[in-house]
């Protein structure tokens, strides 16, 4: 479904992502792991058309390609992306952010039965809709960002490092959430310094370290992979 | 001579509010500090007056046409005027600089063609001049049509802004207009609007003014700086903040004028605004939110 080829990103001079290829099926969950500034927000940025990759790279839905297309029509494509930081509109209430999020017009039609989904699984967003979003914890506001992506119909949505800052036991609520999600089968790229957590709801899972792709496999062999328990598990032991 | 001290204060304050409304949306969602706004204002007074005078049409049908003409000519302004230092400038900080400097130039340029066409001196026409009594108190009837209006037509920008998905998308957009393109929003297309919906409202502003006062091709100025200090006062982008900020400012000058000095209004309106700048940096109530 989703095919990105060779994408570059570069900011100045400094190079933030190089020559980057990957794919994800219809339906799949697929996990980028890497350290801080390996480049990962980079990827889904890109892809998201918040900032124009390097000339030369192709990011495709479907064989539709979405290079130098703005956000807010890649989002009119199906891809909806929960910014690291959740990006959520703090001044507004939090029915006023789910509202919001089926603007496109792809999900303007069903905005009434994605609420009611939404509220399904957050129940809590449905007792606080009145409430701005700013006088939320932490853990509430990337309910509403999850949920107001989710208003959008996306068909892959992209999470980046959604349970940074998050105490342990939200940390588990929102994996069950992804696994969720997942199900109902929406294709899902989430980026995450959480690698246990994250491989156990994906299929399969890349490697970036200094903007570039340095392995890749299933989910199950990853998390035996030597290299990744050297460089991620020894560390990420915090759920 | 209270009931019509206050009928004036709150006439004017609802003048006020009305132009603070559509300055607050510029400068507020747009990001456009826009110094010719009281020249939009002026432009659709001078309409009115011109219609009024030589076709002698109502000022209400003058309304009616000055604010889509109000939109399209800002519409075409952002476009081609704005558009680009928006597309140039890297901080927030650089396009203040920028639009305040392009604008200043457009003002006169606006003021310029004014003065062509309609000379310097004062100008009224006369509609609705009968009195009519509320409290005791004789109030002129164009007076009291004028404050109708200003509230109703901020009372409707409030409730389209609070209770449509546009306007909510517009409000999103002040709030944090990065995140706007990621629930599909065109941001660049909402500021447009927004700037274009801001000279509406200032048309409106112009034609309401025309009706009860006397203006010249350079009064816009005055107006542009009591519309700043009502949007700094009620917080920018906020627009119950306006309409509060709005007739408080009128009251203030008119209580001030009557009962105090008229000499003394400017001192106490900025003495007030120094006040809430000390006290409320933010304004009354806080930054953008409805």
């Amino acid at each position: 479904m989703l095919e990105v080829r060779q994408l570059s990103v570069r900011y100045g001079k400094h190079a933030a992502l190089h020559e980057v290829s990957l794919s994800v099926a219809e339906g799949e969950t697929v996990v980028i792991l890497g350290a801080n500034g390996a480049g990962k927000s980079s990827l889904l940025r890109a892809i998201a058309g918040l900032v124009t990759p390097e000339p030369g790279g192709e990011v495709k839905l479907d064989g539709r390609p979405l290079n130098a297309v703005p956000a807010h029509l890649v989002l009119e494509a199906g891809i909806a992306l929960v910014p690291e930081g959740r990006g959520v509109f703090a001044d507004l209430s939090v029915i006023e952010n789910l509202r919001l999020g089926a603007y496109a017009q792809r999900a303007r039609n069903s905005a009434a039965g994605n609420l009611a989904r939404v509220f399904d699984i957050f129940p809590r967003l449905r007792e606080r809709q009145r409430q701005t979003v700013a006088t939320m914890s932490g853990g509430e506001q990337q309910m509403v960002a999850i949920g107001r992506a989710l208003m959008s119909s996306p068909r892959l949505l992209m999470l980046d490092e959604p349970s940074l800052g998050l105490a342990p036991i939200l940390v588990q609520e929102l994996f069950e959430v992804l696994a969720n999600v997942r199900r109902s089968g929406v294709s899902l790229l989430i980026v995450e310094q959480n690698v246990r957590a994250s491989l156990s709801i994906s299929d399969r899972g890349y490697l970036l370290e200094a903007g570039r792709i340095v392995g890749e496999g299933g989910a199950a062999d990853l998390i035996d992979d030597p290299a990744v328990q050297r460089a991620f598990l020894g560390t990420a032991s915090r759920v | 001579m209270f009931v019509t001290t206050l009928i004036a204060g709150l006439v004017l304050g609802g003048t006020y509010a009305l132009v603070a409304m559509g300055l607050t949306l510029q400068y507020g969602i747009s990001r456009i500090m826009n110094l010719a706004y009281g020249e939009t204002i002026i432009a659709a007074s001078f309409l009115a007056y011109a219609l009024s005078a030589s076709f002698n049409i109502n000022p209400l049908v003058s309304l009616v046409l000055a604010a889509p003409l109000g939109f399209i000519f800002s519409y075409l302004i952002y476009g081609l005027m704005l558009r680009p230092l928006v597309a140039r400038s890297k901080t927030a900080v650089a396009l203040e600089i920028d639009s305040i400097l392009a604008t200043f130039g457009l003002l006169f340029v606006i003021q310029g063609v004014m003065l062509v066409m309609f000379g310097g001196n004062y100008i009224s026409y006369t509609y609705m001049n009968f009195g009519v009594d509320i409290l005791g108190a004789s109030v002129a009837a164009n007076r009291l049509l004028a404050l109708v209006l200003a509230l109703a037509i901020g009372g409707g920008l409030y409730l389209l802004l609070t209770y449509t998905l546009w306007g909510t998308a517009l409000r999103a957009v002040a709030v944090a207009p990065g995140v706007a393109p990621l629930v599909g929003i065109d941001a660049n297309r909402a500021v447009r609007l927004a700037f274009a919906l801001g000279g509406a409202l200032a048309a409106c502003g112009g034609v309401v003014i025309s009706m009860y006062q006397t203006f010249t091709a350079t009064t816009g100025v005055v107006f542009t700086m009591k519309a700043l200090i009502v949007v700094i006062m009620g917080g920018v982008g906020n627009l119950l903040g306006a309409l509060s900020a709005g007739l408080i400012l009128g009251l203030v000058e008119t209580f001030v004028a009557t009962y105090v000095s008229p000499g003394l209004t400017l001192a106490a309106v900025y003495l007030i605004f120094l006040g809430i700048l000390l006290w409320r940096p933010s304004g009354l109530f806080g930054r953008a939110r409805r």
